[in-house]
């Protein structure tokens, strides 16, 4: 008796090891997901005359979505297949019908239907011309979201990132998914840290054509405009998403200090008044909180502070580098740079600084988090590759999809909502 | 008569002052007889003053030009020996080390002494960290070397100071070797006109 008893505790401890290791690894392991995704199934569109699509057909643009999301996990089906879909316990399945018009556009018909019962969830027609297509089904994929979830989906919303183009950093914009680049800025000097005006109306960077670091900000389809002249150098410029105002860092004598300041009249004052330097102010949600970085401590470390400048504390203790904070969207947590050993690493952390998660290792360099609007994804900037190009992520560092290619793309923004108004 | 007379002495002076002088240059210039080959030359240096008297103006014009040039290509060269020196930092640090200050003093050296250059100290940074922060760390370096070479005497509104963060590296490479090279302070000069 005795002697199973033994045995029992034995294998107990045998089994209790492992399992404790692989609970280690969850905070830091890439790819090992907390998040609990839904099953959706995806079927091709049915096409109506040959369609020739202008990069990828309906389904695969919903199935990119679908992963991409946080939410879904995609289950693929040539064809409807309530075997398959019950198997993999999806429940509901996307499909649609396309259709090739005389004028040269495509008529997209998008259902959202119940597997068993073949009921439709949510139906949408749209009318596009062939390179709309993307958009489009981006449009029908948030619906499908709000449908099932209640809650805006961000498959309509863009990413702003800095871009080498010929040799010179530009920044650019494109869908959140990599797609339908743009290139914003022309300019043969540098162009960085883009982010985006509240309402989506365009952007404000840095750029160094008069040989220092200059914000500017640039309406889309607009003018674009020198902010804040009366200082010599400013940059790590953050928009109020309530307000629209401005935190930027203006250095001058060797201090870098947070300002705030409105785009429109261009007057500015100090917000901070310490004696440290201050970078990469970021607001909270309801922006009447402010994260930024200050070396007050002999190292970068995060401290959030009052909207109207007072009440500092310090959240991040752990590591000599802590960088670029960011507030999550849904306003629990915050998302950090950290360096260690020369690499940089993204963690999460509560709004006290406990509850350290990190996101990112053994993968080369990995910066510059920013939020999905939904708080449920983070895009960053990483060479694991060889070459920094961005990726998306979930917010437990689950699911890391590379979104783009090329020479060297950096330091992503998301941007917010397009539909705003509509959610009000 | 008199006048008649008048005329014949003066004319008897010149001659005999012609003969004086003919007579005196072979006393005077022995040596082009004991050394031919000097004569042709005496005679080119001659044809030069010439030229140069007749041609006065635009000679002068040409050496101003030459001293201009030559000046030029003086300051040309103290520039370049300010830009080619780099001051290096230790990593995430703006203070001097004391290969910087020598350097600096030298520099400073030629700053103070030729107060025609405007230098505009741009400060570095290696490809570690966030843009952000990098941009305040080479802040901090290119005002602590702006600052030494004011206390060393260089007028303060000849000197400006920017940071480039780690935008600009000098060296691509992702080891000591390359970040010791870009943690750096540059200088940009131009002239003041």
């Amino acid at each position: 008796m005795n002697k199973i008893k033994l045995l029992f505790v034995f294998v107990a401890m045998a089994l209790a090891v492992p399992a404790f290791a692989a609970i280690d690894t969850i905070a830091v392991d890439v790819g090992i997901s907390v998040f609990n995704t839904m099953p959706i199934g995806v079927v091709p569109f049915e096409e109506e005359g040959k369609i020739k699509w202008a990069n990828e057909a309906p389904h695969l643009i919903l199935t990119r979505d679908a992963n991409l999301s946080g939410r879904f996990e995609a289950v693929n089906s040539d064809k409807f297949d309530l075997v398959l879909f019950s198997k993999k316990r999806a429940r509901q399945y996307v499909t649609g019908i396309a259709t090739k018009l005389p004028n040269g556009k495509i008529k997209l018909d998008c259902y959202l239907y119940a597997s068993e019962t073949k009921d439709v969830l949510l139906g949408e027609s749209y009318t596009v011309k062939p390179y709309d297509v993307r958009q489009a089904v981006h449009s029908f994929f948030d619906k499908v979201v709000y449908r099932l979830f209640g809650e805006r989906g961000v498959a309509s919303t863009k990413l702003a990132y800095v871009s080498k183009i010929d040799g010179v950093k530009q920044v650019v914009i494109s869908d959140y998914d990599g797609f339908s680049r743009r290139q914003i800025t022309r300019d043969s000097s540098i162009n960085m840290m883009p982010v985006w005006q509240k309402g989506n109306k365009g952007l404000v960077y840095v750029n160094f054509r008069k040989q220092r670091p200059n914000l500017y900000a640039i309406t889309f389809g607009g003018k674009e405009t020198p902010l804040f002249t009366q200082f010599r150098q400013t940059f790590s410029p953050a928009v109020n998403p309530k307000t629209g105002e401005l935190l930027f860092s203006v250095t001058d004598g060797g201090k870098t200090e947070i300002y705030r300041g409105d785009m429109k009249t261009g007057s500015a004052q100090k917000f901070l008044h310490l004696k440290s330097n201050q970078v990469s102010p970021s607001w909270s949600p309801f922006a009447s909180e402010v994260l930024f970085t200050s070396d007050r401590g002999g190292s970068p470390q995060v401290y959030a502070v009052g909207k109207d400048g007072t009440d500092v504390r310090r959240i991040t203790y752990m590591g000599h580098y802590n960088e670029r904070a960011s507030w999550s969207p849904e306003g629990d947590r915050i998302v950090y740079t950290s360096m260690d050993d020369g690499k940089m690493n993204i963690y999460t952390c509560a709004l006290d600084g406990t509850d350290i998660i990190q996101l990112t290792s053994n993968a080369g360099n990995n910066e510059h988090p920013t939020w999905s609007p939904d708080g449920k994804l983070i895009a960053f900037a990483s060479d694991r590759g060889g070459n920094y190009q961005i990726y998306i992520m979930r917010k437990d560092g689950s699911g890391v999809t590379r979104i783009t290619n090329g020479v060297e793309n950096t330091s992503p923004t998301w941007s917010w909502f397009f539909d705003e108004k509509k959610f009000k | 008569m008199g006048k008649v007379f008048k005329i014949a002495l003066m004319g008897v002076a010149v001659a005999f002052f012609a003969w004086g002088c003919s007579k005196e240059k072979p006393q005077t210039d022995p040596e082009p007889k004991a050394d031919p080959v000097e004569a042709p030359a005496d005679t080119t240096l001659n044809l030069d003053a010439l030229v140069a008297d007749t041609l006065s103006a635009d000679s002068l014009a040409r050496l101003e030009a030459e001293r201009l040039e030559a000046e030029r290509a003086r300051l040309e060269e103290m520039i370049n020996r300010i830009m080619l020196e780099d001051v290096y930092f230790d990593y995430d640090r703006s203070d001097l080390t004391e290969n910087a200050k020598r350097l600096l003093a030298q520099v400073a050296e030629i700053l103070v002494n030729e107060n025609r250059f405007i230098v505009t100290v741009e400060g570095h940074t290696d490809a570690r960290g966030t843009e952000d922060y990098n941009i305040s760390l080479g802040a901090r370096r290119s005002t602590v070397v702006r600052e030494f070479l004011i206390a060393y005497g260089v007028d303060a509104n000849r000197l400006l100071s920017v940071s480039y963060g780690k935008e600009r590296p000098k060296v691509q490479g992702s080891d000591e070797t390359a970040y010791s090279k870009n943690r750096r302070a540059h200088f940009r000069v131009s002239i003041d006109q």
